[in-house]
């Protein structure tokens, strides 16, 4: 059995514990998942992480279903949703091995871990997530979630490939920004997507108009279910989020949630926060871990940089001056091959860059891409020495990552292609 | 038994070092062709075909129908692309690959209606790169509506619709636009969540016809299929627009009796209308004094964002003006009393502020970026 160690969760907070949510407390904590190696840590305004109990609210439908990732995404997945009752702590999934299963081969259940926590207009939030582990590399699962008598619709995910069985492994990784406060332009993006498939999402920031509501987070994840359900997200913080428990609370995602890197295919993945609660650390925390980072992850194939406000943009708001000083020259010395960004609600690509002047080669230089077209209201776009190709649209875009080969590629509402493919190769 | 036990193994590993041995060069055959697709190269399909064609099949045989058929649809050169991706299918794999091909050929052939559609498509691609990424699109603007006339069937007609009404609306041709924002809303009632007719009261909003926008909202509400969220999204926005609109009539009402106000003023304190003109045209010490710094303010502002230099052009001029009614009323009255008393003042400089105070919210206003202004309010100023 695969999932031994997993299932000790089953056995650890037992079938006949029936008790509902205690007195919400809003301290945070932390609590180990047996079987993944890992801890789940809530911040202060959530309840600390406790594990499911049998107990069933009034409406235990689950809904806003999506996939996240904690730990390696070759051999895990976390599987997050809330119920319309917000009550119920009972937190199950079922899944069996293969592609759009039938309900009854979903054989293996997990139980896993619930929290509620505080938001503005709204009652308790109450997060529940089942960390799949022990998974099998580049292998489709079906799964659905819920409590015993109502669960989701059954969903598919395919875990990470294998890149040393598979050297002609492609993964794609949809990446886009800014849908807040245009939830029907980030609805027509989702099912752009959809024809896609991609293997994960990659999201830069700013979802929402304010982090604190979860009015928009529902509208958000409701619009994202269709494809968050089968493909897991990875969110960098933007300064919308506003450092809010609920974007800590909704999203499981390795580390601290803020800086982290970790592998996806032939790809490396450094995500940062750029508007930390302390921002001192913007110049002090971040800068190591990026180092360290970058560090640890050199001989990766291809290095991506995901972050919120650009170091080079041509829009609104324009380059941050901060992070090019403070971040730039880490990025420069570790050959970081793309930097990916929102912030400003238009698409751009910048030509390679290197200590601040512009490269004759990608394989000199780093570029650095913002795709910030999820809904937000549009700015207009420009064009500075850096700039390669820059168009005032709502648009996404998929990187496509090959062992010999890193590509972007954009494409508007309308389905049409936008003419700024980056593709670099390595020999 | 033993013998023929030994010699199936030979046959097996000549295989499996064939294999390996084909899958070798196929690698790099691959990897040519991928720097040939980074180069920008034409050939880079025909590379791709090739290694697709080629026998026996390898690891790298799906992969390279796969890029093929990226390239071409990149190319706008979809029956290529469709071909591509049944060759991928053919190979019969149940992997990610054949599944995502599976995928874009059921997207490709809805594109194009199975390539009946296939020259309307590329010409399609082709002017929206125009319209979105041209300095003066209004010819191919022009072109987009005489292929969406020619083709109405044409499976992205109102994609195309939108993107010539967004166009038109971007050259500041409003009236055009809307007619297209209206055309893709009357085309678009069969489409899932009637997407193009939120767009279109957006679009109403916009150019400030609100009462427009609040008939249609009232008419879309009642519809089933239209999307509930985003007509949730909309009715907000037009609530704000309405505020926005009120607001914005209350301070230049407000800025215009201010300035009968002062003239009004100005008449009391000098005695006649004509001496008031003779003094407005003189200008105070706090103009002559303003007028230089106002220069190089509004002279830094379009060496940086341009997009902010024409508010603080506007406030700049304005409160240059201000400060120019505001210095001749003030020296009038010192003429006439000898000297301006403590409440006197308090009250003129409360108005002063008032009077600038309005001022910037219109000219920001005016260049729609309140919503701008109250981002960077929130999340902390961003350095250019
Ligand atoms: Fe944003
Ligand atoms: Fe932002």
């Amino acid at each position: 059995m695969r999932l031994a160690a997993a299932l000790l969760l089953v056995a650890a907070c037992g079938g006949g514990d029936d008790r509902g949510p205690v007195a919400f407390t809003d301290t945070g904590g932390t609590l180990e998942v047996p079987g993944c190696g890992y801890s789940v840590t809530t911040r202060v305004g959530a309840e600390p992480p406790r594990l499911a109990t049998a107990y069933v609210g009034e409406d235990p439908t689950p809904r806003l279903v999506h996939l996240g990732i904690v730990g390696d995404p070759k051999t895990s997945v976390v599987a997050q949703w809330r119920t319309v009752d917000e009550t119920t702590t009972a937190t199950t999934l079922r899944y069996g091995v293969g592609a759009n299963l039938a309900e009854s081969a979903l054989t293996e259940t997990v139980t896993g871990i619930q929290w509620a926590y505080a938001a503005t207009g709204s009652d308790l939030p109450r997060m529940h997530q089942v960390h799949l582990c022990g998974l099998e590399p580049g292998t489709s699962y079906s799964y659905q979630v819920g409590s015993p008598g109502s669960f989701s619709p059954i969903y598919t995910f395919t875990t990470a490939p294998d890149i040393v069985a598979h050297p002609d492994a492609e993964v794609l990784y949809a990446f886009v920004g800014d849908s807040r406060g245009g939830y029907d332009v980030w609805g027509q993006i989702v099912a752009q997507y959809q024809a896609r498939m991609p293997d994960l999402i990659l999201y830069s920031g700013d979802a929402v108009t304010i982090g604190i509501v979860q009015e928009e987070w529902d509208l958000f994840l409701a619009r994202g279910e269709p494809l968050f359900a089968q493909v897991p997200v990875v969110m960098a913080h933007g300064n919308h989020e506003v450092n809010a428990v609920n974007f800590y609370s909704q999203f499981a995602m390795p580390g601290d949630q803020e800086n982290f890197g970790f592998d996806y295919g032939f790809g490396h993945i450094t995500v940062a926060n750029d508007t930390p609660s302390d921002s001192g650390a913007l110049t002090g925390s971040t800068v190591e871990f990026l180092r360290s980072d970058f560090e640890a992850s050199k001989t990766a194939r291809w290095k991506l940089l995901m972050h919120h406000q650009p170091m080079w943009s041509a829009s609104n708001h324009g380059s941050n001056l901060t992070l090019q000083a403070t971040w730039g020259p880490v990025v420069d010395q570790y050959a970081i091959d793309l930097v990916i960004n929102g912030h400003e609600h238009e698409v751009e690509i910048t030509k390679p860059m290197r200590g601040g002047a512009v490269q004759a080669s990608n394989a000199d230089g780093t570029v650095y891409a913002v795709i910030g077209g999820a809904g937000a209201p549009l700015y207009a776009n420009g064009n500075e020495f850096w700039t390669e190709y820059s168009e005032k649209t709502n648009g996404a875009s998929i990187i496509r990552v090959r062992r010999d080969q890193l590509v972007l590629d954009a494409f508007r509402l309308d389905g049409s292609a936008i003419p700024m493919s980056f593709s670099k190769t390595k020999p | 038994m033993t013998v023929r036990a030994i010699a199936f193994a030979i046959v097996c590993c000549s295989a499996v070092g064939a294999y390996a041995q084909d899958d070798a060069s196929a690698s790099a055959e691959f990897r040519a062709a991928l720097e040939l697709a980074a180069a920008n190269d034409p050939g880079a399909i025909d590379a791709f075909e090739r290694l697709g064609a080629r026998r026996p099949i390898t690891r790298w045989t799906d992969d390279a129908w796969s890029e093929a058929a990226r390239l071409a649809e990149l190319g706008d050169d979809y029956a290529r692309a469709r071909r591509a991706l049944e060759q991928v299918i053919a190979l019969g794999g149940e992997d990610r690959l054949a599944q995502r091909a599976r995928s874009t050929l059921s997207r490709l052939t809805a594109m194009t209606g199975n390539g009946a559609w296939d020259a309307v498509a590329k010409e399609h691609e082709r002017l929206a790169d125009a319209v979105f990424g041209g300095d003066d699109p209004r010819a191919e603007l022009a072109q987009l509506e005489a292929l969406v006339g020619a083709n109405p069937r044409y499976p992205r007609a109102n994609a195309m619709r939108r993107v010539i009404a967004i166009g038109w609306e971007q050259e500041g041709d409003g009236e055009r636009a809307l007619r297209w924002y209206r055309d893709a809303a009357a085309a678009g009632t069969a489409e899932p969540g009637r997407y193009a007719d939120l767009e279109l009261v957006r679009a109403l909003i916009r150019a400030g016809l609100l009462d427009d926008a609040e008939r249609r909202l009232a008419d879309l509400g009642a519809i089933a299929s239209v999307d509930r969220d985003g007509l949730a999204a909309v009715r907000g926005q037009l609530a704000i627009a309405r505020q926005r609109s009120w607001v914005r009539r209350g301070l230049w009402a407000l800025m215009l009796a201010l300035v009968i106000g002062a003239g009004l003023a100005l008449r009391r304190e000098v005695g006649s209308w004509r001496g008031a003109g003779r003094r407005i045209v003189r200008p105070p010490s706090e103009a002559v004094f303003l007028i230089p710094i106002g220069a190089i303010l509004i002279v830094v502002a379009y060496m940086g964002n341009p997009l902010i230099a024409h508010a603080v052009r506007t406030i700049t001029l304005g409160g240059v003006a201000i400060a120019w009614i505001s210095g001749v009323l003030l020296e009038a009255t010192r003429a006439r009393r000898g000297s301006v008393g403590l409440a006197r003042m308090a009250v003129h400089g409360l108005i002063g502020v008032v009077a600038v105070a309005s001022l910037a919210y219109l000219a920001v206003d005016a260049e729609h970026l309140l919503d701008f202004l109250r981002e960077t309010w929130r999340g902390g100023p961003s350095v250019r």
